[in-house]
């Protein structure tokens, strides 16, 4: 893997009139990975998008896609980049190879036989000379994945890809990523508010919210994070009273799970519920979810607000 | 590459339904001005008016002469309409689609995208006067002989004249050029409009606002010296071409004028589109 920066954002705002949406925002997509942008609604994600592709100009701040400025050399920065949209657009009344080939000859011309390749790749072989207006929405998806890979990018950008895709859609489409970088050695940068997609797929993540970015890490680090035990009792309210009372744990959520204070074991946490006579079903340690860690951190900011 | 960009602008519009609604209706329009120049006394008007002057009717009641007199109207009113409602969608129709963004994630720049589109915004102007031309035309010799051509026109200008068939013929398609002139500053007008951030029905509403304001000011007795700094003023040379002798000097300083005019709305078009976001 190589270890150079393919996006790179410093310092990036962006505001609308009065309204900020992009505060300040810092964040470097290595080569290699799978790096997945959260956030609610209007959180900025779109836009960040926007400026990464030139389209959308940063009020301040640098945007470099392979180390060129896209506002300043946007065909060098752009070169190697292919992008997918929620809900891609096309001229529904053109057939899908035509399509393919308006698009793809806006970064280089293409060969006929280089369409067929991605064609077949994608799963399109057979129907990519019917009118794009027949085709369903998983086969426009399949359409929006070839035209960004025809011109061999080496990173891809996604805008909500799952976005408008049904259950098996959805994991197709998840699979077909986890293909573009295994297969491809793709560097991916997903904008997504579907957390369990991000969390299968990203190696590394970025949060935002209402324009600052409140988090930045890869996916172990979350895991690592909050050492959290679930814990399956009759009455959890009166056991997590217990273990309060014993100075044994520091916090409990969701009617099932316990945080450890340091140095206790699940051991200890069985033994005092058996003598104050709570029998326990079931202890193990809870592996910190995306979802948790994600709700967690936007309760925080909401609190601190 | 730039060929390659022109070609997909052409395929772009050339490939869409609604490209050919404007020549489904030119053709309408034609043939009922046909029907009501032979069927009604219209014909007969003009019979007069040439006998009156001392012409035969039958040298003059030809084909070319009625393919401008159905040419007229249609280039004053339908064409506008028309061509504004072709360049309003030019850029506006992308953005509204999505498909600009589509485009805008390539490494293309926003002024090479722009130009293209221009570009085929006029060739499509060249192609939709040819067609009306070429049409008024054919379908006036069904019913005419090729004979000398007449032109007889009381507005927008003033003119009576009389041709022999190839100083007509020759006349009529030189006609064609300044009509493609007029009608890609249309589509540009529109174009300026649709580069900026708006639906396609509000850039070819404000084109066509724009002609009307022209047209009705122009008119106005208090505006009669100013006539020369309105637009649709400088549209009518293609028919002053047919005038004897041909005001070569107002020919001139008209096509400079509407050059200018294109060059300059280009260029506004170019950097609101250049200073604006493209969001989805």
């Amino acid at each position: 893997m190589i270890d150079h920066a393919v996006i790179e954002l410093k310092h990036v705002f962006k505001q609308f009139g009065k309204r900020t949406a992009v505060h300040d925002l810092s964040l470097t997509v290595p080569a290699g990975e799978i790096y997945g942008l959260l956030g609610h609604n209007g959180a900025g994600k779109s836009t960040a998008i926007g400026m990464m592709l030139g389209q959308v100009w940063p009020t301040s701040g640098e945007v470099t896609l392979f180390g060129h400025d896209v506002t300043v050399h946007r065909s060098q920065a752009l070169r190697k980049i292919g992008a997918i949209f929620e809900a891609p657009a096309f001229y529904d009344y053109l057939s899908g190879r035509r399509n393919l080939e308006i698009l793809s000859s806006y970064t280089a011309p293409t060969s006929r036989h280089r369409i067929e390749e991605v064609v077949e790749w994608v799963g399109l072989s057979g129907r990519e000379n019917s009118k794009v207006k027949t085709y369903s929405h998983g086969m426009r998806a399949r359409l929006a994945l070839a035209q960004a890979l025809l011109p061999n990018p080496e990173a891809l950008i996604l805008d909500e890809p799952g976005s408008g895709l049904d259950p098996e859609g959805i994991h197709e489409m998840r699979q077909t990523i986890q293909r573009l970088h295994r297969e491809l050695g793709l560097t991916i940068l997903l904008s997504s508010h579907l957390l369990h997609e991000v969390e299968q797929l990203c190696t590394r993540i970025a949060v935002l919210n209402q324009g600052h970015m409140v988090f930045e890490g890869t996916m172990a680090s979350i895991r690592e994070r909050a050492q959290w035990v679930r814990l399956k009792v009759g009455d959890f309210p009166s056991a997590v009273s217990t273990l309060r009372q014993a100075q044994l744990v520091s916090d409990a959520r969701d009617g099932s799970l316990i945080a450890l204070n340091t140095g206790v074991g699940t051991d200890q946490i069985v033994r005092t519920l058996v003598q104050s006579g709570m029998p326990v079903y079931e202890i193990a340690p809870d592996q910190a979810s995306l979802e948790s860690f994600y709700l967690s951190l936007m309760n925080g900011k909401r609190e601190a607000n | 590459m730039f060929y390659l960009h022109l070609r997909n602008e052409l395929w772009k519009l050339f490939g869409k339904k609604r490209t050919y609604i404007g020549f489904g209706a030119f053709l309408i329009a034609q043939n009922g001005m046909l029907l009501m120049f032979r069927f009604t006394n219209w014909q007969k008007n003009w019979a007069r008016l040439l006998a009156g002057n001392g012409y035969l009717a039958q040298d003059y009641l030809s084909a070319l002469t009625v393919a401008l007199v159905m040419l007229i109207p249609q280039i004053i009113l339908l064409m506008p309409l028309y061509t504004a409602l072709v360049g309003g969608d030019l850029v506006a129709k992308e953005a509204e689609d999505g498909t600009l963004r589509m485009i805008l994630s390539r490494p293309i720049s926003r002024f090479r995208l722009l130009f293209v589109k221009w570009l085929a915004g006029v060739i499509f102007s060249a192609v939709l006067v040819l067609a009306l031309g070429g049409t008024a035309l054919a379908f006036a010799r069904i019913w005419f002989p090729w004979r000398g051509m007449f032109v007889y026109s009381l507005w927008p200008e003033h003119i009576f004249n009389l041709l022999s068939v190839g100083d007509g013929a020759r006349l009529y398609l030189y006609s064609h050029l300044f009509m493609t002139i007029n009608a890609s500053t249309v589509v540009g007008l529109a174009f300026m409009f649709s580069c900026f951030n708006m639906k396609p029905a509000a850039a070819t509403i404000l084109a066509l606002s724009f002609l009307f304001v022209n047209l009705v000011l122009e008119h106005l007795p208090f505006f009669e010296p100013y006539q020369e700094w309105f637009l649709l003023y400088h549209f009518r040379v293609w028919l002053l071409i047919f005038a004897d002798p041909v005001p070569w000097e107002r020919v001139a300083a008209s096509l400079l004028i509407l050059l200018a005019f294109n060059t300059t709305t280009f260029l506004i078009g170019a950097v609101a589109f250049q200073a604006r976001d493209i969001k989805s």
